[in-house]
């Protein structure tokens, strides 16, 4: 099979999970039942009037993706560089997640002022965990043993292939697959320790229902970065194996490798489904309460970005939506990430 | 291991913060050497400013209670008796019976009321 058939298949099966987010995501505004809308409490008759528009505006923005997916993806298709659909993927991927945060977090704003008022006073007790949150309390020493020594023997085996003849080897086709994989698994430890340092604080009443809640959805998403990672990692192991094939051996090789990556993220998609559901009905548990502002973020967080040296949160809720703090350390190293990516796509060309 | 902060509380947040802790300490559920969380951690889950929560630790640390290693953390130091003298430890205890008598209790309650918190505080403690 040749490689764009690869990428017309990732794709399809792309449109498969997504299709089935989108099934996943129509309901949500009204899990909680006819008296909620997301994790506002409504008034009687929501539904009739106001709701409705909101809830049909909520629907109509989880095809924005679609709208933008479908002509660049025709694009594609029609000038034959079928190896851009990988990119178009991992591009969609971002703006799917961000487009719904962003529209759940709309609708909400706009189903306030139809809330029921005493819902929306805020708690006044908040509960802190006094459990530190670090990298090592979230990470399995073994994985990390094993993912660790399995990219150090690859790696050295790429030197020592290299070096055994460097006037024959090209430096960027050895090392370049393997770069890129080594910086895609530090993004993925960035991402973990955002989703550690997420803020958690808990209200007085159901307090165990909200902790297990936001635990396990930590956790989670933390089990999804380490998988990125093992998978990274994979790529990384099996490269030095594809160092002297010719054409024809690196074909039928790739086409296993495909079938059995295919398989696992079936697999993999699936277990997404479970834990999904159970980190609902797990939330479904708790009430949503509102908890108190004290940094009086809704008048200080200017929409989309703020600058708060003092404040150690990396997006503040303004009255607009979330403002990210540009004094933020995270946010200074995701800005340098990215632009690290900018640098290795122009240096690193592609491998085989 | 949890610490209640009270919006309606008339301390501020700092105090409610550093008195949370010490009381932790002082029931002995947290114990010597327990790691506490980094300031950043603190003020993000709080949501307040991150001199908040070092005012807190730079009080706790100032009556000997943790030790702030830079860089690594903070955690309870160990119970040593403590260098303060005994008019100032004595102080505090005023303040809190002085407190007691103007609210209008008999000697007698205040001294069942002292002898139970003491118990209390003695036994969870252990």
């Amino acid at each position: 099979m040749h490689m764009d058939q690869y990428a017309v298949i990732m794709y399809v099966f792309f449109w498969v999970v997504r299709i089935r987010g989108c099934v996943r995501r129509w309901p949500q505004p009204l899990l909680r039942g006819p008296e909620w809308f997301f994790n506002v409490q409504v008034q009687p008759g929501f539904y009739e009037d106001e709701g409705r528009k909101l809830l049909r505006r909520y629907r109509t923005r989880m095809f924005i993706p679609f709208a933008v997916d479908i002509p660049l993806a025709i694009a594609i298709f029609l000038s034959g560089r079928l190896e851009l659909l990988n990119w178009l993927i991992l591009g969609l991927c971002a703006m799917i997640h961000i487009n719904h945060s962003y529209s759940v977090d709309l609708a909400e704003r706009q189903a306030r002022p139809l809330a029921v008022p005493e819902a929306e006073q805020p708690v006044a007790a908040v509960l802190l965990s006094l459990t530190p949150r670090r990298l090592r309390d979230y990470s399995n020493r073994r994985v990390e043993w094993a993912l660790g020594l399995s990219t150090l023997v690859a790696l050295a085996w790429l030197v020592r292939y290299y070096f055994a003849a460097p006037e024959h080897h090209d430096l960027r086709r050895v090392f370049g697959t393997p770069v890129l994989m080594l910086y895609a698994q530090l993004g993925f430890l960035f991402v973990k320790r955002m989703v550690i340092s997420w803020r958690s604080p808990l209200p007085q009443s159901q307090t165990a229902e909200h902790m297990a809640a936001r635990e396990e959805t930590r956790k989670y998403y933390l089990r999804v970065c380490d998988m990125n990672r093992a998978a990274a990692v994979a790529v990384i192991v099996f490269w030095p194996f594809t160092m002297d094939m010719g054409h024809a051996a690196f074909d039928r090789v790739y086409s296993v490798w495909f079938a059995v990556w295919l398989l696992i993220s079936v697999v993999v998609g699936v277990w997404i489904e479970i834990k999904r559901k159970q980190l609902v009905d797990l939330a479904l548990c708790a009430r949503p309460v509102k908890l108190p502002d004290l940094l009086d973020q809704a008048e200080n967080a200017r929409w989309p970005v703020c600058y708060q040296p003092s404040v150690p949160m990396l997006l503040l809720k303004g009255a607009r939506g979330y403002s990210l703090n540009l004094a933020n350390r995270l946010t200074h190293l995701g800005a340098a990430y990215l632009a690290g990516w900018v640098v290795l796509f122009v240096v690193l060309p592609k491998g085989h | 291991m949890l610490l209640t902060i009270d919006t309606t509380d008339a301390r501020p947040i700092y105090q409610q913060v550093a008195d949370g802790i010490k009381e932790l300490i002082a029931h002995g559920k947290l114990e010597e050497g327990a790691a506490l969380p980094p300031v950043r951690q603190l003020a993000a889950d709080l949501g307040v400013n991150l001199n908040t929560i070092a005012t807190a630790y730079r009080e706790l640390e100032r009556d000997g209670l943790v030790v702030i290693k830079h860089g690594s953390g903070c955690e309870v130091a160990p119970r040593a008796a403590t260098d303060r003298s005994h008019d100032e430890l004595a102080r505090t205890l005023r303040t809190a019976l002085t407190e007691l008598v103007l609210a209008g209790l008999p000697t007698k309650r205040i001294l069942k009321m002292v002898i139970r918190e003491l118990q209390m505080v003695g036994k969870e403690g252990k």
